[in-house]
């Protein structure tokens, strides 16, 4: 079980690996779209693992990328047409990042190094904690690009009126995607200073 | 193990019908629902324009079925409606370039074919807090009550001139761009003029 937990703090895709950076600086500009996110990732990441590993057998090595990649645009466009049939405010928000899911190399990385070599329960399970990591870091930074850039927390207003009377301003530099790799990057130093 | 250029073949044939065979499953299942949501959207972006507030989609397709006709004998997307403060108007779609991607909107005028009542912008993927402003509701409210031809009646369509900048127009003719946005709001501006001269003249 240990094993498995790995992916949440200590060997974390973002903040250990550094990968599937781009997206998440796309989608933390608010709390919402970074949970949305981080589920999406999630299931298309746990199912694509569980897939893989069931057939990896099966798999002729030579064209096994194309398969893993066939398999991931699956999961993908199944939870693309999921949101934007039920959540169609939300797919919007989240607009092609989720068609980019297919690419991100989290995705593509946990089936090559795990699911291609082992069975379909463990796979499910790596690939689960691996989104789950991965949405851990997305959660806590649009929690904080939500709140010090718009002043809200989900869509809620977290400052009253005279806090903003009082001179209190909204960082707007909060809202754009460079500050998100600056909290990403805060949160390395805070993991590597806590390892050494 | 070795795998023959036979199966390899066969494998990845199979495994692509397969995969679309569902995939074209879902979205012939859900294609119903995704066209009820953008017409919802659309529905509710017309009925913000005229003076209905933000509404879900739901309620907005509704209302918007009551209100609104469509006008015939146009290729571009024109209605009549009845805005909110019981005025009869015509909606107009505009749509252009920001500076990431496309923007568009939809302009409510008062039957002098002049007045606009009121416009709603949305866009792609235009800069949160600068650009996307153009979404929001104060950012609309200020195209209220202006004019689209100048004091001598040639059409000069509304500008977005830097605040307290007029450039010489009327007030009437003008608007406040978004401060850090100049080429969204140069992208709405010539949006409106575009989409707002062959339907006025």
């Amino acid at each position: 079980m240990r094993k498995y937990l790995e992916p949440i703090s200590k060997n974390n895709p973002i903040i250990a690996q550094t990968l599937g950076v781009c997206p998440a600086l796309a989608v933390t500009a608010q709390l919402k779209p970074a949970v949305v996110m981080a589920i999406a990732v999630t299931v298309v990441c746990a199912f694509s693992n569980f897939i893989i590993s069931l057939i990896r057998n099966t798999i002729p090595p030579r064209i096994r990328i194309v398969v893993q990649l066939l398999v991931v645009s699956f999961f993908v466009i199944l939870v693309d047409q999921f949101l934007q049939a039920f959540f169609y405010e939300m797919s919007k928000l989240l607009s092609v990042f989720v068609g980019l899911i297919i690419t991100n190399c989290i995705i593509m990385g946990r089936l090559e190094a795990y699911a291609l070599s082992h069975k379909p329960l463990p796979s499910l399970l790596d690939g689960l904690f691996n989104g789950l990591g991965y949405g851990l870091v997305l959660v806590t930074v649009g929690t904080v690009r939500e709140i010090l850039g718009q002043g809200t927390l989900w869509g809620c207003p977290v400052f009253g009126n005279g806090f903003y009377t009082l001179g209190y301003m909204n960082n707007g530099l909060m809202v754009l995607p460079p500050m998100a790799l600056i909290l990403v990057g805060c949160l390395i130093w805070i993991k590597n200073a806590r390892q050494s | 193990m070795k795998f023959s250029n036979r199966y390899i073949f066969l494998y990845i044939s199979v495994l692509i019908i397969i995969i679309a065979g569902v995939l074209a499953v879902v979205s012939l299942t859900l294609r119903p629902r995704h066209e009820e949501n953008r017409k919802g959207e659309k529905a509710a972006q017309i009925l913000s324009a005229a003076g209905y507030g933000t509404l879900k989609a739901a309620d907005a397709v509704a209302l918007f079925d009551s209100v609104a006709a469509p006008l015939t004998g146009s290729d571009s997307e024109r209605y009549t409606i009845l805005c909110a403060d019981g005025d009869t108007g015509q909606v107009f779609h505009v749509h252009g370039k920001g500076l990431w991607g496309p923007i568009w909107g939809y302009v409510v005028l008062a039957s002098d074919a002049n007045t606009v009542k009121g416009v709603s912008f949305s866009h792609k993927s235009e800069t949160p807090g600068l650009g996307a402003k153009i979404e929001e509701e104060s950012f609309a409210k200020s195209f209220e009550g202006k004019k689209l031809h100048d004091m001598n009646g040639d059409f000069v369509s509304i500008a977005l001139t830097a605040k307290g900048k007029g450039d010489g127009r009327d007030e009437a003719n003008r608007v406040d761009a978004i401060s850090g946005a100049t080429i969204t709001s140069k992208g709405v501006e010539k949006m409106l003029y575009d989409g707002l001269k062959e339907v006025v003249e």
